[in-house]
């Protein structure tokens, strides 16, 4: 769950909002000594330079990765490249026909069930509890639930490795000391699912938090005035105010969370390595092995190709949702 | 309009997130680079005067050049020490990078993508096919003759000819590796055994007797990310993964058997089924006081709990047909694209020189695999060392073969999905044959 791909969404998604007006339609009446010419190309000339971004770091890739996945690139082809060869479909084949390759989109599908839902609830309710008060206590606060967007994942992993670990693990330590009985916390294959949602949703929630605290804060407050002075409780006021409020943070967050569930990767990459028994292997994890574990990089490519097309489907279709109960 | 609103939105979405699909892979690949000084004055006495260790006439005119050195793990400061004497010798320096084993196909990949390699790496010898195949290394056939230390005579038998088909050479022996069995003679002596199991069935009886010790103790370890175990266990039983053919071929009695002895000590509940399960610790504890590895757990037992010291041994493997145990290690060899191999060769002529390896057994462990260093050793009256050597004159190598990497992983994963997750075991072997077939074919 890169934060370079969130920082990537706000800015794609800004332009977007419902409720922003291009400079120029409010500029219309008013009368420019510059030529239309001129007029039509200075938009371009303020996205090209992350447009030019986008196309090298953005669309080259994808057409590299779509190109490589009709050939059987492999450590010999990157040798020499005439042993690379146009085999056609037949990586997508070979990909339908491959039993882990469903697996793994079948573990993110169950990553996504539970942990979407988990990050939008645990990180509205915390969000709601911090905008209670803009004291010092909670201000500190705020810091702390933020700290884990903020920690290198390789010292998340190690801490919670540590804290996972079967033998001298915190966790199993506690556990056997009020008398239960100690649990394969990252061995067993149904725990281990578990155990690497809970560190990506921990992890998670704090961009999440900050994200829907900016959006509550900026709720005016006169509404809740006038809901009191009509006798609204706290639960009305959040119902009928604050929720339709925030349906456009509720939206973003929804949309980065789901994009970062469907590329699950770091957490169990570091934590498991997509083990048990494959039991923790996501969909970016399974291309991953195969690229550069097994370096088969054309069979690789076309399962990137695959997520590409998922994560499109997805998206497009959440956006338009949103669009039509919303425009 | 309501089309063209969301589409771009939606593209540049899609777009960008994909690209960080595997874009938030942590760099954990924390190599440390280092240069070893010029002026290290700590040229040892037995390296000047030794006979047959003058590094060539062909370092004349190399002094000052720095090679980039790869070493594997994590023995990268003791590996400077090491070389120093040959900087002092020589005048050519040595920059080490060093990569942690879990990301040396990472770096191999790039490097042979971007055609930015060392001029020396480290080779795991489970690793050497994809180095080769990958063209990776150059072979210094027409070279080898200046260098002394480096003819096939100088390591044992016909080990120079298996790992450089094609009659090239790519790579020399450096380190060699074989699997023991390691013991604890304290906890079994408790239990009432005088001697270690010798064979297979022994080996299950006492794990037994052993695990009985209490809800958290354990007869034996089996560690799940251990790809050569079960190979090993399939030449113990008399058979072999490879066909007459050369193809890999896993559908035999001898690999059934292997399968269950593998099985045998899950079902009876007597190996740990946590997969983070530390070996050496498991070990010093006593909680898992009986485990198949390397001379390096040796180490790793002698530096975190010298206090042990007489309450441990090492064995050969116990014995099913045979006591057949892993052939492993590491080779050195000059990088394809090296622009002085010369001075390469020089540097692994003094790694292969007998009291270089010698050198690098006291500090890190690590077997010699030249002849004459392994004889030196064995002359000393090290208990351990003679087990060694006698484990590595019945040792045998994993298939060199590119394709067995993904076979061996797929093996790992039918043993564990039956221990731990319960899988029908004749399910589980049917779906491997079918994805060794797969990956055979491509």
């Amino acid at each position: 769950m890169g934060v370079l791909g969130r920082q990537e969404v706000t800015t794609a998604a800004v332009p977007a909002r419902p409720t922003h007006h291009e400079p120029g339609s409010t500029n219309t009446s008013r009368k420019q000594r510059i030529s239309a010419a001129t007029k039509s190309l200075t938009p371009y000339g303020f996205v090209a330079p992350s447009f030019l971004f986008l196309l090298a770091f953005g669309i080259l890739p994808i057409v590299v990765a779509a190109v490589v996945s009709f050939t059987d690139l492999d450590i010999t082809g990157l040798a020499n490249p005439d042993n690379i060869s146009y085999i056609g479909l037949e990586n997508y084949r070979r990909l339908i026909s491959d039993s882990d390759f469903w697996r793994s989109l079948q573990t993110t599908g169950i990553f996504i069930v539970f942990g979407v839902p988990s990050i939008i609830v645990i990180s509205l309710t915390i969000a709601l509890g911090l905008s209670v008060s803009s004291s010092r206590l909670f201000r500190v606060l705020r810091m702390f639930y933020f700290l884990p967007a903020i920690t290198a994942i390789v010292a998340i992993s190690l801490i919670w490795g540590f804290m996972y670990n079967t033998q001298f693990g915190l966790l199993n330590y506690l556990l056997t000391s009020i008398g239960s009985s100690p649990i394969n916390w990252l061995s067993d294959p149904q725990m281990a699912k578990v155990s690497v949602a809970i560190v990506a949703i921990w992890r998670a929630t704090g961009l999440n938090i900050i994200i829907f605290l900016a959006a509550i804060q900026s709720i005016p407050r006169d509404y809740y005035e006038a809901a009191a002075i009509d006798g609204a409780t706290g639960w009305a006021s959040f119902r009928w105010i604050t929720f339709p409020l925030l349906r456009f943070a509720l939206l973003f967050v929804t949309v980065t969370t789901l994009i970062a569930w469907l590329q699950f990767f770091d957490e169990p990459f570091v934590l498991t390595d997509g083990g048990p028994v494959g039991a923790t292997t996501s969909i970016s994890l399974f291309i991953y092995q195969e690229g550069f574990s097994f370096n088969r990089f054309g069979y690789a490519s076309a399962g990137t190709v695959v997520l590409f097309l998922i994560i499109v489907t997805v998206t497009a279709f959440q956006l338009r949702l949103y669009r039509s109960n919303h425009a | 309009m309501r089309l063209t609103n969301w589409r771009p939105l939606t593209t540049a979405l899609a777009v960008m997130l994909v690209l960080t699909a595997c874009g938030g892979v942590s760099e954990s690949e924390n190599s440390t680079e280092s240069t070893t000084p010029v002026t290290s004055a700590t040229t040892d006495a037995s390296v000047t005067e030794t006979t047959q260790g003058v590094v060539s006439g062909t370092t004349d005119g190399l002094a000052g050049t720095t090679l980039n050195f790869w070493i594997m793990g994590d023995t990268a400061t003791a590996f400077e020490e090491l070389v120093s004497g040959f900087t002092a010798e020589t005048g050519i320096n040595v920059k080490v990078d060093a990569i942690p084993w879990d990301a040396v196909n990472d770096r191999l990949t790039t490097a042979v993508a971007s055609g930015e390699g060392p001029d020396v790496t480290q080779i795991g010898l489970s690793l050497l096919p994809t180095f080769i195949a990958g063209e990776a290394l150059m072979d210094v056939s027409d070279l080898v003759g200046d260098y002394p230390n480096l003819t096939a005579a100088s390591f044992p038998s016909d080990i120079m000819a298996t790992l450089n088909p094609g009659g090239a050479t790519y790579s020399f022996p450096w380190v060699s590796d074989t699997r023991v069995l390691f013991y604890r003679s304290d906890i079994l002596g408790d239990a009432g055994f005088s001697e270690p199991p010798a064979t297979w069935d022994e080996l299950l009886k006492m794990a037994s007797v052993l695990a009985d010790r209490g809800s958290t103790k354990y007869g034996y370890y089996i560690p799940q990310w251990d790809a050569p175990l079960p190979v090993a266990y399939t030449w113990q039983a008399g058979g072999d993964v490879i066909a007459a053919d050369g193809s890999i071929d896993l559908d035999t009695p001898e690999f059934r058997d292997a399968v269950d002895h593998y099985l045998a000590f899950y079902d009876a509940g007597v190996v740990p089924t946590a997969g983070d399960w530390d070996q050496a610790l498991g070990f010093i504890t006593g909680d898992a006081p009986m485990l198949v590895s390397g001379p390096y757990l040796a180490g790793a037992i002698n530096d975190q709990a010298p206090e042990l010291e007489g309450s441990w041994g090492v064995t050969m493997v116990p014995t099913g047909v045979n006591n057949t145990s892993l052939f492993a290690g590491s080779n050195v060899g000059v990088w394809s694209g090296s622009e002085n191999p010369e001075a390469a060769l020089a540097l692994i002529d003094y790694l292969a020189r007998p009291e270089t390896q010698l050198a690098w057994y006291a500090a890190v462990n690590e077997l010699p695999a030249v002849s004459a260093a392994l004889e030196e050793l064995k002359a000393g009256d090290d208990a351990m060392v003679a087990v060694y050597a006698a484990q590595l004159a019945n040792s045998r190598l994993l298939p060199l073969d590119p394709a067995w990497d993904a076979v061996g992983q797929e093996i790992l994963t039918m043993l564990n999905s039956v221990a731990l997750t319960g899988a029908d075991k004749g399910q589980a072997l049917a779906d491997l044959f079918d994805s060794v077939a797969r990956i055979v074919e491509g």
